[in-house]
């Protein structure tokens, strides 16, 4: 393992609510320090209000005390101290799970109560070492290793092991199970957020619809630094096309060009030619083009506000796991989409502000008149969605 | 090399006002007219023209189409042109 490796994460997490309640008594907090990132997944005792009262407590006393640097002993200390008392129960209570991954490749776990992590790696479930420790009366594991690219942990509340009990499963789905099914379900390619669906989907199936206990699962990917470029519009001055072309030619990325003019100017400074397809994957996106060396040539102002659409739909919490088949489709909008949102941690859009007048009519809706706008929009979708963004304007 | 190339642009305004619409009604007349093997069809992105769309190339020459004029354009000019 390199010691000064570059490790990127892809983080999403999916809940289940019980069924007749409006809050989750399960929560996650992501968060990332200079040097780390951590996920947090609380799992408050009870459902509805109080549970989710205690979940949120946890997970936010113990996110702000890692971020400060506080010793494991602390944090669990003022947990403790800190929870209100059930009145039922007449403890204070909440499960949790840690996940601290460092840019260096190192990473931490610490459990309390929560079910085990499921640690995927080369497709296989990989058991790790780990120590236990008495604090404040409680049973802790905590686990240190090393991450390598391609690693998947779920981190889950105990609703998800218990999936489906007494109704079509007498003891529900079990660990074993369910890591087994998380194990058949991996792709190395698919995204922390449609492993997360997936899961989430079967859990709601294995209860019918009808989730008898909170069920939270959170996907972390130890994924490769993945660059992606978007070169889309003409630049104000014609004398700009080389350096605009030089500029999103120079450093190896995924390469995407968005938009007819675009492409055409690529195609000349670069002297290969634009082969256009007939081929209409979706009646409502024009067909993409191919040019040597460009990973993806599509139209421009209709495409890419179909991708700003998708990113919408996945950055807000009720996706599907049918959200992934549309990105699966060919049409020229998906294909970017999907490219984005699975396959990119870091996005560099290259944009000419020459607008095309033949645009500005009444056939076209006004905020689709401005690529910039678009552009823009995209950009902190993108950048709400974890990636690193720049923009250059030309 | 055919006889006829007619080119269509799908670039974003005259996709808007019908291009694919050209596309399909030209692809059914030459099926009908078992044109085939004389006539190539194939798309293109902007042709710099975009206030004249649908634009459309045959052998190089610019037309401006609507789908509703694409039937009676390709009977008067394709098919005269290869009679």
């Amino acid at each position: 393992m390199v010691a000064n490796m570059n490790v990127s994460v892809d983080v999403a997490y999916k809940s289940l609510n019980k069924h007749h309640e409006e809050l989750c008594g399960d929560k996650v907090e992501i968060l990332s320090t200079r040097d780390s990132n951590i996920i947090i997944l609380a799992d408050g005792m009870g459902s509805g209000v109080k549970a989710n009262i205690l979940a949120t407590l946890t997970s936010k006393i113990l996110g702000t005390m890692f971020l400060n640097g506080a010793s494991l002993e602390d944090c669990v200390q003022t947990i403790v101290k800190t929870l209100p008392v059930c009145q039922v129960r007449q403890v204070a209570y909440s499960t949790f799970s840690i996940l601290q991954i460092f840019q260096n490749g190192n990473a931490y776990l610490i459990e309390f109560d929560n079910p085990n992590c499921v640690f995927i790696r080369d497709g296989k479930l990989f058991p790790i070492s780990y120590e236990e420790r008495i604090i404040e009366g409680k049973t802790i594991k905590e686990f240190r290793f090393q991450v390598k690219t391609g690693d998947t942990f779920i981190l889950m509340s105990d609703g998800v092991i218990y999936a489906g009990v007494g109704k079509i499963l007498n003891f529900g789905w079990t660990w074993q199970s369910m890591a087994d099914y998380s194990v058949n379900a991996f792709r190395s390619s698919y995204s922390a957020s449609r492993l997360a669906s997936i899961l989430s989907k079967a859990c709601d199936d294995l209860y019918m619809q009808s989730p008898g206990d909170d069920t939270t699962i959170a996907v972390t990917r130890i994924i490769e630094e993945k660059r992606v470029r978007i070169f889309t519009g003409p630049p104000l001055r014609a004398e700009d096309d080389l350096k605009a072309v030089r500029d999103f030619m120079s450093e190896p990325a995924f390469r995407i060009v968005s938009g007819g003019t675009s492409a055409n100017i690529i195609s000349r400074i670069l002297d290969r030619p634009i082969k256009a397809s007939l081929d209409y994957a979706d009646p409502d996106i024009p067909p993409v083009a191919t040019i040597e060396g460009i990973d993806l040539v599509t139209e421009g102002i209709l495409t890419l506000s179909r991708v700003l659409q998708l990113m919408r739909e996945y950055a807000s919490d009720n996706i599907s796991e049918e959200f992934f088949f549309e990105l699966d489709k060919p049409n020229g909008a998906s294909q970017i989409a999907k490219v984005l949102i699975e396959n990119c941690t870091h996005l560099d859009l290259f944009v000419g502000q020459t607008i095309n007048e033949a645009h500005q009519n009444p056939g076209i809706p006004l905020d689709l008149s401005i690529r910039v706008n678009i552009i823009r929009q995209l950009a902190d979708i993108s950048k709400k969605l974890g990636k690193t963004v720049t923009l250059t304007y030309y | 090399m055919k006889d006829i190339n007619i080119t269509i642009c799908i670039g974003s305004s005259c996709h808007l006002k019908g291009s694919r619409d050209i596309v399909k009604i030209f692809e059914r007349l030459i099926s009908e007219h078992n044109l085939g093997s004389r006539i190539d069809l194939s798309g293109s992105f902007c042709m710099g023209q975009c206030a004249q769309g649908v634009c459309v190339k045959v052998n190089g020459e610019l037309h401006s189409l609507r789908p509703d004029t694409a039937e009676t354009f390709f009977n008067d000019v394709i098919l005269k042109k290869l009679a």
